[in-house]
């Protein structure tokens, strides 16, 4: 495949059968999409093994820099012989992405014989940081929303593109996936709007414990745990300095919803806090 | 990549008419307008996942549905006069980053488009856009045609209110068509078939402006029919270019008063070569249009 699609390149040997892929993209809400597939290939001990390069797929006309640093896509495959799962961590193409998703699920069966596919991405909410963490599900086969009714994730959502949005690229690979009868399942952690540009860790550990469930991997939930209570201090500390962020997220729980200003405020008041803190 | 053809209607020596989106939609408002005043009737796609993002997705109860991308579809119609293909695109295929089309999906795009048009032994193309002018609103928006063949220029020149490149003032003819409504006239040509791209003016205020401008799409509509030769029903189309004018007049109204006295100018400006005194004297022109131009930074330009 490597010789006919010049823009794969495969240099390990994945030794699986029957296997589920799992796939993350860089730029989510909170980090999630980054934050799961690196938690689970480093708990798990994956192995890269290959890549699609980025010409043709990204803009390779200069390199963007953000916090400082230059950034640079990376599209890359991890395998784990022992779980029978498979990792695709991903920039999102910025073209071709029919083309760039077939060749994700190409490597995926050619090499690693996918038999299901599990896709992770955040979505913003009104919702607080004080509400745990849902998980949401969108199957594209009948098959995977019966296996996910042993799990305690919400299966019956309703949706439309509204007018003006673009759907994921998440919805567009389990299209593709469909085309290629390979059943997949959507997973989606709604997120506080207001730590959709900073962290997390509740929304993870939330993803990484349905994967744990799912795959009985055994995952030692300890840092991530850390990390949460970390970040509830630090959040409850902005509560005691700020009584208006204290307020609105009340006002948030109560389901009541904020102006613009009053939105656009708390998020400020967070993305500064949190970052001033890290 | 592929073209779907639900039937092959039979078809004697069938024009093609092309239409995407662009600056104010002139082209493809006017375009589909006249697919549908002749009642054309589907036959045909390009598979739209090569070359789009899709734009809609439906999940009901969880599992989803559909996933819908921007269409490109072919209708066709028998008139008396003449045969008719229409394309209707919904988005160009851009490169990245880029509002227009171009680099290899485009010209892939333009192939397939050329491909069916073939197929039904058309001959010649037409394509539609906008033509960003020095001109005021209130001004009936001339066309400016651009045909890929020098053979064509003087069949152009009988049709009433089209402006080809020369007739513009020290553009001594040149000019360039960005997207889909150029490409297809430079590929045509490569391919053995004619093509002209017919574009309606807009005035250089209202180029970024995200709103349609149907007052150049009628007057694309007028050219169009003429040089097919059929007749359609504009009345209803009419009104929605007079309602679409008392908008634009009320936004007009809006404008700081510098800006209106600025553009107001514009009225009594033409930079087409003049075949008849004006109401002011060359010197004024020249003078108003250069000031214009400060204060836009911009050359007319065409999509």
């Amino acid at each position: 495949m490597g010789e006919r699609c010049p823009f794969i390149k495969i240099y390990g040997k994945p030794e699986l059968q029957s296997s589920s892929l799992i796939v993350g993209w860089d730029e989510d809400a909170g980090r999630l999409g980054t934050k799961v597939t690196d938690c689970l290939n480093k708990k798990l001990g994956c192995d890269e093994f290959g890549e699609i390069e980025p010409a043709g797929f990204f803009p390779i006309d200069g390199v963007l820099v953000e916090d400082d640093i230059a950034q640079f896509p990376e599209s890359k495959f991890y395998c784990c012989n022992k779980e029978n799962l498979v990792f695709f961590k991903s920039t999102p193409p910025r073209a071709e992405w029919y083309k760039f998703l077939n060749s994700v699920l190409d490597v995926a069966e050619h090499y690693c014989h996918v038999r299901e596919l599990y896709t992770i991405g955040a979505m913003i909410t009104s919702r607080p940081h004080t509400i745990p963490r849902e998980l949401l599900a969108m199957v594209n086969s009948s098959k995977m929303k019966k296996m996910l009714s042993q799990y305690n994730i919400a299966t019956d959502t309703e949706y439309e593109t509204p007018h003006g949005q673009r759907p994921t690229l998440s919805s567009l690979l389990l299209w593709v996936a469909k085309r290629r009868n390979i059943p997949g399942v959507g997973l989606w952690v709604p997120i506080p709007f207001y730590l959709a540009s900073t962290e997390d860790p509740q929304a993870w550990r939330r993803a990484i414990g349905f994967f744990d469930e799912r795959f009985n991997l055994g995952i030692d939930f300890r840092d991530i745990d850390e990390e949460v209570i970390r970040q509830n201090k630090k959040l409850t500390e902005l509560a005691n300095q700020f009584p208006e962020f204290n307020e609105y997220v009340r006002r948030l729980e109560w389901n009541l919803s904020l102006t613009e200003n009053e939105s656009e405020k708390l998020t400020e008041t967070t993305e500064e806090f949190l970052k001033k803190r890290d | 990549m592929a073209v779907r053809l639900y039937k092959e209607p039979k078809l004697e020596d069938p024009v093609l008419i092309a239409g995407w989106p662009g600056i104010g939609n002139i082209g493809i408002i006017a375009v589909d307008t006249l697919r549908g005043a002749v009642k054309a009737e589907e036959f045909g796609e390009i598979e739209p996942w090569d070359f789009f993002y899709p734009k809609k997705v439906l999940i009901e109860d969880g599992e989803l549905k559909d996933l819908e991308f921007p269409i490109n579809k072919f209708y066709f119609r028998k008139t008396e006069k003449k045969d008719l293909i229409f394309f209707i695109g919904e988005e160009q295929p851009a490169g990245i980053g880029r509002a227009y089309a171009e680099g290899i999906k485009a010209y892939q795009m333009a192939n397939l488009i050329l491909d069916v048009a073939l197929k039904f032994g058309c001959r010649r193309v037409y394509t539609s856009g906008a033509a960003v002018a020095p001109i005021h609103h209130t001004v009936k928006p001339r066309v400016w045609a651009v045909p890929n063949s020098g053979d064509l220029v003087d069949e152009l020149r009988s049709y009433e209110n089209i402006v080809l490149m020369s007739d513009i003032e020290e553009r001594g003819g040149q000019g360039n068509i960005t997207g889909l409504n150029g490409l297809l006239l430079g590929v045509a040509k490569k391919r053995g078939l004619e093509a002209i791209c017919v574009m309606g003016e807009i005035p250089i205020y209202f180029q970024g402006f995200p709103f349609p401008y149907p007052k150049a799409s009628k007057s694309v509509l007028d050219v169009l029919t003429a040089i097919l030769g059929i007749s359609i029903e504009m009345e209803r189309f009419t009104a929605i270019v007079e309602r679409n004018e008392r908008e634009i007049e009320r936004l007009y109204e809006k404008f700081p008063s510098e800006i209106k006295e600025q553009l107001d100018k514009l009225r009594y400006v033409t930079y087409t070569k003049p075949t008849e005194p004006g109401p002011i004297t060359e010197e004024d022109k020249v003078r108003i249009l250069e000031d214009i131009d400060r204060f836009f930074k911009k050359e007319p330009k065409e999509d």
